[in-house]
């Protein structure tokens, strides 16, 4: 049995595959948590992204990057998940749906 | 070898995303998207980067992800979404068709793009002095030290403002 | 006929190496299973010198065979699962923190570079090996006594003891019960608070070594200055060790900081719902972590297999095992000594005095290495 060998395009497709699910999860679900997962899961494809091309073009800016896009993913989901915390406590639900009038 | 590897780790990442979004229970979308960090993990690893490997486990899966599952356990909405119909709502309405069919196209496009290159092969993985933990850090303070301290300030104003945000009001 | 089987081992790559290596990654996986049961014992021995009372005296000499009474107790009770527990998450949390317990330890060097020469020599095995055809007389190259060994070392063990944390909150959690749950979250808010103080010490031993591998953290510390104090970094960095041994028991939930699994506070904590099997791996879990923060530091302040006078050569293992039972004593007799902190006491200790600690700790000795051209 032989597999094919990864070449560059392959990485480039998985995190294309990754990316495109992580889009289909922030339009379907209907649960703040699992979109802002979701949006993890695009982050992580363009990180796979990076570290593939780093490879190709062997040099390291690509995991320099990856680093301070983590970094930056840290942030953003620790500030997303207080104000989903806040949001949660006005409304007693995780549904988008529910936050759609502009007044409290 | 590394062959094995790769379409092995692919296939958990790819399973452990779809299983993100189609999970009615958010506690097991975080188990899942664990698991599909670690498999990312490996891949870095294949691809000669064993310091971004490392971090990915520990900033990602030791610590993001542990915020997620704190956040999940204490609003305890595990069974309220069982009961919303979380299955129900996908694929739902007007709009949600519309997005379903959008992430459709772009997976489409994506592929088809990609695969219109011609197939580069990687050079092998030799090359280990170019990504050792010292040439990072090297390039990181020295090219990048600006961005490295403006993310520094970045982080602790997101710490500020979680707290903020996540406060109880005072009656 | 036995000599065609090993030359087709041999066609198929099975070299001398592989054998060595294999043998080597279960052997330390066996050693490790029975490091908890030495340990079980050990551990209500010294809890009863410290109390002033026998200890188990009773089953086999001395009370030897007593972490082996207990095994099979726990195997033959009932093994009970709460109605409402999350099945697959019940059964996967135990595993999980079994699995990183056993995976932090694969890194970890535990001897000398060796080509096994003196097995040759001090062993009948190489007659034994010529009956079957096969000649062995020391593999080519000396190979690292440690199941894995990579160059990043100490970041993998940093980033195992992270994923250390799921199986406790998991387990918390899908238990489904009140004390469960605050136990459990109590636990994982503990052991990540104080995971920074405890990468911030190894980080000041990383800057002195220059190297993340620990082999070569525990190479460096051979030597002698003025020929009587030896090299270790525990004389360079004596507050970073303390900081180590702080978070590591920190790390472990054992005493003085086990608020999260104290009998008086939450019955159990997070595994009170857990009985026979799974209450065992939660149990060797934490035996093997116990062991495996002893081994790193011992690894990196206290020399590592280097000792006062040089064992013959493929024995220094055994140094490493007396300064990894030092420090297991060491742990055993916090626990049997000290009273226990609450938890809002933990985590203030942990924030506003370790961490800051820590992080002078490592401008300290960055300026000393800067200054000092290390």
């Amino acid at each position: 049995m032989s597999l094919p060998e990864p070449t560059f395009n392959s990485y480039l497709i998985l995190s294309g595959i990754l990316f495109a699910i992580g889009t289909a999860g922030v339009f379907l679900r209907r649960n703040l948590i699992t979109i802002l997962l979701s949006v993890e899961v695009m982050l992580n494809a363009v990180n796979l992204t990076f570290v593939a091309a780093d490879r190709y073009y062997q040099t390291v800016d690509g995991q320099i990057i990856v680093f301070f896009v983590m970094t930056v993913a840290a942030a953003e989901a620790a500030v997303g998940l207080a104000i989903i915390i806040a949001l949660f406590r006005h409304r007693e639900s995780l549904n988008p749906d529910s936050f759609t009038s502009l007044k409290w | 070898m590394d062959t094995l590897f790769f379409w092995l780790l692919a296939a958990f990442a790819v399973m452990g995303s779809i299983g993100v979004i189609f999970q009615r229970n958010p506690m097991y979308s975080v188990v899942l998207l664990i698991v599909s960090f670690c498999a990312l993990s490996g891949l870095y690893v294949l691809l000669g980067a064993p310091f971004v490997a490392a971090i990915q486990i520990i900033i990602y899966a030791g610590a993001i992800m542990v915020l997620f599952l704190f956040v999940v356990m204490l609003l305890n909405v595990g069974h309220e979404d069982a009961l919303a119909g979380g299955m129900r709502a996908i694929g739902g309405a007007g709009p949600r068709r519309f997005g379903a069919v959008l992430s459709l196209v772009l997976l489409g496009e994506l592929v088809w793009a990609l695969s219109r290159l011609q197939g580069a092969p990687l050079a092998p993985r030799g090359g280990q002095a170019a990504a050792s933990v010292g040439t990072i850090g090297l390039k990181l303070f020295r090219d990048y030290a600006f961005a490295f301290e403006a993310t520094s300030v970045l982080i602790l104003v997101a710490m500020v403002g979680a707290i903020v945000l996540a406060r109880k009001e005072r009656p | 006929m036995i000599a065609r089987f090993f030359n087709t081992l041999a066609g198929w790559g099975v070299t001398a190496e592989l054998v060595a290596h294999l043998l080597i990654i279960v052997v330390v996986f066996f050693i490790l299973q029975g490091m908890a049961a030495v340990l079980v014992y050990m551990e209500r021995k010294v809890a009863a010198f410290v109390q002033q009372r026998y200890g188990p005296y009773l089953v086999g000499p001395r009370g030897l065979m007593q972490p082996l009474a207990d095994i099979v107790k726990l195997m033959f009770k009932e093994e009970l699962r709460p109605k409402a527990a999350d099945t697959v998450l019940f059964y996967v949390a135990p595993l999980l923190s079994a699995t990183a317990a056993f995976a932090a330890f694969s890194v970890v060097p535990f001897g000398a570079d060796t080509d096994f020469s003196w097995l040759v020599k001090y062993s009948g095995l190489s007659s034994v090996l010529s009956w079957f055809g096969v000649t062995f007389t020391g593999l080519a190259q000396p190979i690292h006594l440690a199941a894995a060994d990579v160059d990043i070392g100490l970041l993998v063990i940093f980033a195992i003891t992270s994923m250390g944390v799921y199986g406790i909150v998991l387990a918390g959690w899908s238990s489904n019960s009140k004390y469960s749950l605050l136990g459990g979250l109590r636990s994982s808010a503990q052991m990540i608070s104080y995971e920074l103080s405890y990468g911030l010490s190894f980080a000041a031993v990383i800057m002195l070594a220059g190297s993340l591998s620990l082999r070569e953290i525990v190479d460096m510390q051979g030597g002698y200055w003025f020929h009587a104090i030896p090299k270790w970094f525990l004389f360079l960095q004596p507050v970073g060790f303390l900081i180590f041994l702080i978070a590591g028991v920190a790390e472990t939930n054992r005493a003085p900081f086990d608020f999260p699994e104290a009998e008086q506070e939450l019955v159990a904590g997070y595994h009170t719902e857990y009985s026979s099997l799974s209450f065992s791996l939660f149990f060797l879990a934490e035996y093997v972590n116990m062991v495996t923060v002893s081994a790193v530091a011992t690894d990196l302040f206290l020399g590592g297999w280097h000792g006062p006078f040089p064992l013959p050569a493929g024995f220094e293992w055994i140094w490493f095992v007396v300064k990894v039972f030092a420090l297991l004593f060491f742990y055993i007799w916090m626990r049997w000594t000290l009273p226990r902190y609450r938890y809002d006491q933990l985590m203030e200790f942990g924030w506003k005095y370790l961490l800051p600690v820590a992080v002078i700790n490592l401008l300290v000795t960055a300026g000393v290495v800067v200054t000092m051209g290390w």
